[in-house]
């Protein structure tokens, strides 16, 4: 068998995968683990729940267990094959629930430390804004405003909905003239930092970026000496309130729950006449946020979508205007 | 940040050694994920485990950006340990390699209740006794 699909060859890889009932997960790992070194990964059916942002093992429908051998020695991979094979038969008579076929299959050498990277093309967003994953050329053409980002944990590699619809919204921003060296911006939950970046590269003199998670403070701070904003951009960890100087701009790429329950927050944050930009809205949420708006004092002045998200940008009331009907703050 | 999740996996690795070979590379990198970054950041969070099997369960988003939490040992690692092996038997149906009492199982299925996805403890201790003879070890008392 081995010799049939190609095991015997260098820098290939033989994959061994069974279906298996989650009861009989943990035998199946152990059986492919005495065969594969290098360890085993468990693929379980999953359901999304709360609109894709949180998701449960469904304990109903089978997980997938893979195991891989090095192809270089062809009798070593028929043997490892065949005594899976041996151990994975027996465990019905262990009172394991019935588990799928033993299956394999040739996986290619590839370089795997950098194979990934071709998910991550140079990335047009808006009219001006480009990013570019760190290891990509790009000639940066008249007005252009090109980040230099270098994808990890951290959330915002542009590649999502919610990410763009605020890059697109910062870019409003400054055609409209309103970023200036004078102003000041908060990010909350700033992620990778795209959007603080942005905000930089577009002019902005005074960016704090906020976020509870160490990973993001990191790849925050990591990117923004890379695209020259270090002076410009500080980072730290945790939320709201920020205890700074109230700002002209408030972005927050969240999900809905977190505008709704952080909007007051982002009210106190404001100058008077300061904007939020706040993303990860999905649609059906947008009543939701409007309402807590309204409370806080903060009047929608525009609303973007692609796909079920939305984007939505208020205005903080400006000194002396009347207050909302809901007191406000 | 508004996560929307795309997939979810675990990947049984040895403490503070992996590398971005098969299955990192593989199971993560048709995710478009950085494996360097998971790699690293995973032997740094094992790196005073290494010599364990250290399952990490990943989750990756739209974006393809990730996270990842540190899930409790194997069962058959927690059995081994109990058994006092090195390894499992080659021929679990002829050959007995060790023994672990029903209290043991009881324990492991405790330790493991939250990675198990079992309904109840008795179903988790079904699991692992399952497991447990599939290793030729033993269960008694």
């Amino acid at each position: 068998m081995a010799e049939e699909d190609g095991t015997s060859a260098e820098g290939t890889w033989l994959e061994l995968a069974v279906t298996a009932d989650l009861e009989a997960v943990e035998a199946v790992s152990e059986i492919l683990s005495r065969v594969a070194s290098g360890g085993v990964s468990v693929e379980p059916a999953f359901e999304l729940l709360h609109e894709g942002l949180d998701a449960r093992v469904d304990p109903a429908r089978p997980a997938i267990v893979r195991g891989y051998l090095p192809g270089r020695d062809r009798l070593a991979a028929r043997r490892a094959v065949a005594a899976a094979r041996e151990g994975l038969g027996h465990l019905q008579a262990f009172g394991l629930r019935p588990i799928g076929e033993l299956q394999t299959r040739v996986v290619h050498e590839s370089d795997w430390a950098s194979a990934w990277k071709r998910h991550f093309p140079v990335l047009r967003v808006g009219r001006r804004v480009v990013i570019r994953p760190t290891w990509r050329r790009h000639r940066r053409q008249r007005g252009e405003v090109v980040l230099a980002l270098d994808p990890g944990m951290a959330f915002g590699t542009g590649l999502h909905p919610t990410t763009r619809l605020c890059l697109a919204g910062i870019e409003r921003w400054a055609d409209d003239g309103r970023l200036t060296a004078e102003s000041r911006v908060l990010d909350v939950g700033c992620g990778s930092g795209i959007l603080a970046i942005a905000a930089g590269l577009f002019g902005a003199g005074h960016i704090l970026g906020l976020d509870p998670d160490p990973i993001a403070v990191e790849a925050t701070a990591a990117n923004a000496k890379r695209n020259g904003l270090a002076a410009r951009l500080h980072v730290r960890r945790g939320s709201l309130p920020s205890r700074e100087a109230p700002v002209d701009f408030v972005l927050a790429n969240l999900i809905a729950s977190l505008v709704v329950d952080l909007a007051a927050g982002f009210a106190r944050e404001m100058r008077p006449g300061g904007r939020l930009l706040a993303s990860g809205i999905f649609v059906d949420r947008e009543a939701d946020v409007r309402r807590a708006f309204k409370t806080a004092g903060l009047t929608p002045s525009g609303r973007w979508v692609e796909g079920e998200w939305v984007a939505l940008e208020a205005t903080a009331r400006s000194e002396g205007s009347p207050l909302q009907s809901s007191g406000g703050r | 940040m508004a996560k929307k999740i795309r997939a979810v996996v675990t990947l049984q690795l040895p403490a503070g050694k992996a590398t971005p070979a098969p299955p990192v590379g593989t199971v993560l990198g048709p995710h478009g994920i950085n494996l360097v970054e998971f790699t690293k950041t995973y032997n740094e969070k094992t790196a005073d485990k290494v010599g364990q099997v250290i399952p990490a369960q990943v989750t990756v988003f739209e974006d393809r950006s990730f996270t990842f939490v540190l899930r409790t040992p194997p069962a058959a690692d927690l059995l081994r340990k109990a058994a006092g092996l090195e390894k499992g038997a080659s021929t679990p149906k002829r050959e007995s390699v060790g023994r672990v009492t029903r209290d043991q199982i009881r324990e492991i299925a405790n330790i493991k209740m939250a990675d198990l996805n079992a309904g109840d403890p008795d179903a988790a201790a079904r699991q692992i006794e399952g497991t447990a003879r599939s290793m030729g070890i033993e269960v008694i008392g």
